[in-house]
């Protein structure tokens, strides 16, 4: 057990954990965060899962650990790490369940004062539009050819469907398709899962949310972003339901056997791993691409539903109701990036379990819109609570791979949460601060309760102060669909 | 007669499980999921399902069975937490699952994970602890 005296302060924002610590550790673990985020890795077993994936073979660098940081499950939630393509693994257990489980930020012409006295009537529209709850089916029934179709090309389907339009899909990460994707590589069952529900937006943490900007930090790259002071936008937070967690289960079940062929050292069966390059390491990429083509396709759809909302709600009372796509962003996935290492360019099989890309401005792989500005950082708060959206800074490249924070960070579990907080007196709560809440569950509500994660505040301010990521602009809601 | 108890966990969803053997482990676990996923109309019809599956070792064997009930009850949305083993070995089960639609629900668990999963066998009985993805 990793103690605080044992980690070295390599600055005000970077804490390191030696290699020497544990025999079995191939790279120092790192730590992302000021005195006060650090001090609360050591409240549960996030420090400890974050040291298991310093073990892993071909770890390149450091084990990271992002400010939002907490204990997951295999890799730690906020936890990067990147593997060399021809010496390391690719591990299913450092992508999740949640394959591309993700955020998009839409941004209306609307200021506050003229669209207030809808936001009620706007969130029963996107309740209706937006079907959510556990294994729910979606807005668009996929046909198989469609289906095929999505796992190969994400939001590439959307647009030749009529969901998206050219600068949507400019707008998503990677142009919204991991192009590693094989339909051929997806279980029979996680299409038999998937196939219906695309457009829907589950349970657990995702949401949709209106929200309100009432802080521009970066005028210059909220201009690009097209975000002002007032201005009414929309979160959608979702993944690749049902699909990506098959997708997920059966590779960890099928590689449980792959670290004995192999000859990998695995501190945890959920860390299961195999080479990159492998006929099993390749099926599983394959796999989890075709399974974030999916994610990126249903957060399309549903931004589609949503626009339709706002027109349905809107139209004949407001001028202009249009929804411009800010960006859309994966926080659970694994991709093949090229990164400078001790000067040498090197190709990485980089995971980001709860932790969001944040390249810089000039990065090749950005949007020409954006690559004057850095990527958009789309950071969603707790319920009830502000969210911000970042910019990527130059630094990000050499300290964290490109990678910043994905959201707060719990630190109480849900049981205890409902302990604390009943959901129906929550929502009055929310009620009484503006905050309109349409929920599937009064328990699911109370176990997203604002008391249950840190301080969002806390996590970009060190997210900024490590040089990773400069703020833009910070949101508060004002209705929120919660799944 | 198994029994289950549910700990903390930051973010997911963890349970304790202790069994008499194995498929005391198995149904206990199962059991406990259900308590944590809905609870069943007890008016409506029941429903039952057959599973078959096989594995590598106990380990596995459990963290399919749990996803195997975990997508019966999406595509049902029934709680079947009464379970019959026809066959139970470390690396195989043939079982007959039956309950009845859910009436209230509670969490969505996405999947049983591996994570530190380990089946200890000992004079007392058999037990594990499960964490779940939410």
């Amino acid at each position: 057990m990793a103690k605080k005296e044992d980690f070295r302060q390599v600055d005000d924002y970077v804490w390191e954990l030696p290699r020497d610590h544990d025999a079995r550790m191939e790279v120092p673990a790192r730590i992302y965060g000021n005195r006060r985020v650090f001090d609360m890795a050591f409240g549960d077993r996030s420090i400890a899962q974050l040291i298991n994936v310093a073990m892993l073979p071909g770890i390149v660098k450091y084990a990271m650990a992002m400010p939002d940081m907490h204990q997951g499950y295999g890799f730690p939630i906020g936890g990067v790490a990147a593997f060399d393509y021809a010496q390391g693994i690719i591990s299913p257990g450092g992508v999740g369940y949640d394959i591309n489980c993700g955020v998009r930020m839409l941004a209306s012409p609307l200021a506050e004062e003229d669209a207030v006295s809808y936001f009620d009537e706007l969130a029963t529209a996107l309740h209706r539009a937006c079907p959510s709850g556990v294994g729910g089916k979606g807005a668009v029934q996929l046909s198989w050819d469609d289906l095929e179709e999505v796992l190969e090309t994400g939001s590439g389907w959307a647009k030749r469907q009529g969901y998206a339009t050219a600068d949507d899909v400019a707008r998503t990460e990677g142009g919204g398709c991991l192009p590693q994707a094989q339909a051929a590589a997806v279980p029979d069952r996680a299409k038999e899962r998937g196939r219906p529900q695309m457009g829907s937006l589950g349970s657990g943490n995702h949401f949709l949310e209106i929200d309100i900007v009432d802080a521009v930090y970066d005028d210059a790259a909220a201009e690009a972003f097209g975000l002002w002071e007032g201005q009414v936008v929309v979160q959608i937070h979702c993944g690749s339901r049902g699909l990506g967690h098959e997708v997920c289960s059966q590779s960890l079940s099928q590689l449980q056997d792959a670290p004995r062929r192999y000859g990998i050292e695995i501190p945890d069966r959920e860390l299961v791993a195999a080479p990159v390059e492998s006929e099993e390491g390749q099926r599983y990429l394959a796999a989890m691409a075709a399974a974030a083509n999916w994610a990126f396709a249903n957060r399309q759809v549903l931004a589609h539903f949503v626009r339709r909302a706002f027109e349905e709600v809107l139209a004949g009372r407001v001028s202009d109701w249009e929804l411009q796509q800010v960006y859309d962003v994966t926080h659970n996935v694994a991709k093949v990036e090229t990164h400078t290492v001790e000067g040498r360019e090197r190709k990485l099989m980089v995971h980001r379990k709860g932790a969001t890309r944040a390249f810089p401005a000039g990065h090749p792989e950005l949007t020409a819109v954006y690559r004057e500005t850095g990527q958009p950082v789309l950071v969603p708060g707790s319920m009830g609570t502000a969210s911000y959206v970042m910019a990527g800074n130059p630094e990000s490249m050499a300290l964290t791979f490109g990678s910043s924070c994905h959201g707060a960070g719990r630190t109480m579990s849900r049981r205890a949460a409902t302990r604390k907080v009943r959901g129906e007196k929550l929502r009055e709560e929310l009620k009484a601060q503006g905050v309109t809440v349409r929920a599937q569950s009064m328990r699911g509500l109370a176990e997203e309760a604002p008391l249950a994660y840190k301080d969002v505040s806390l996590v970009v301010d060190s997210v900024e102060g490590a040089g990773i990521a400069r703020k833009v602009a910070r949101m508060h809601p004002v209705a929120v669909i919660k799944g | 007669m198994g029994c289950w108890q549910e700990i903390d966990h930051t973010a997911d969803l963890a349970l304790q499980v202790w069994g008499e053997d194995l498929p005391d482990l198995f149904a206990t676990a199962a059991q406990g999921m259900f308590a944590l996923v809905a609870r069943p109309d007890l008016q409506a019809e029941p429903l039952k399902r057959c599973v078959a599956l096989e594995a590598l070792d106990v380990e596995t064997l459990l963290v399919d069975w749990l996803n195997e009930l975990l997508y019966l009850y999406e595509v049902t949305m029934a709680v079947l937490d009464e379970v019959d083993f026809e066959a139970l070995s470390a690396t195989r089960l043939h079982a007959t699952v039956r309950g009845r639609p859910a009436a209230t629900q509670r969490a969505q668990i996405k999947a049983a994970t591996f994570h530190n999963l380990e089946v200890v066998t000992s004079e007392a009985g058999v037990r594990t602890e499960i964490v779940f993805d939410i």
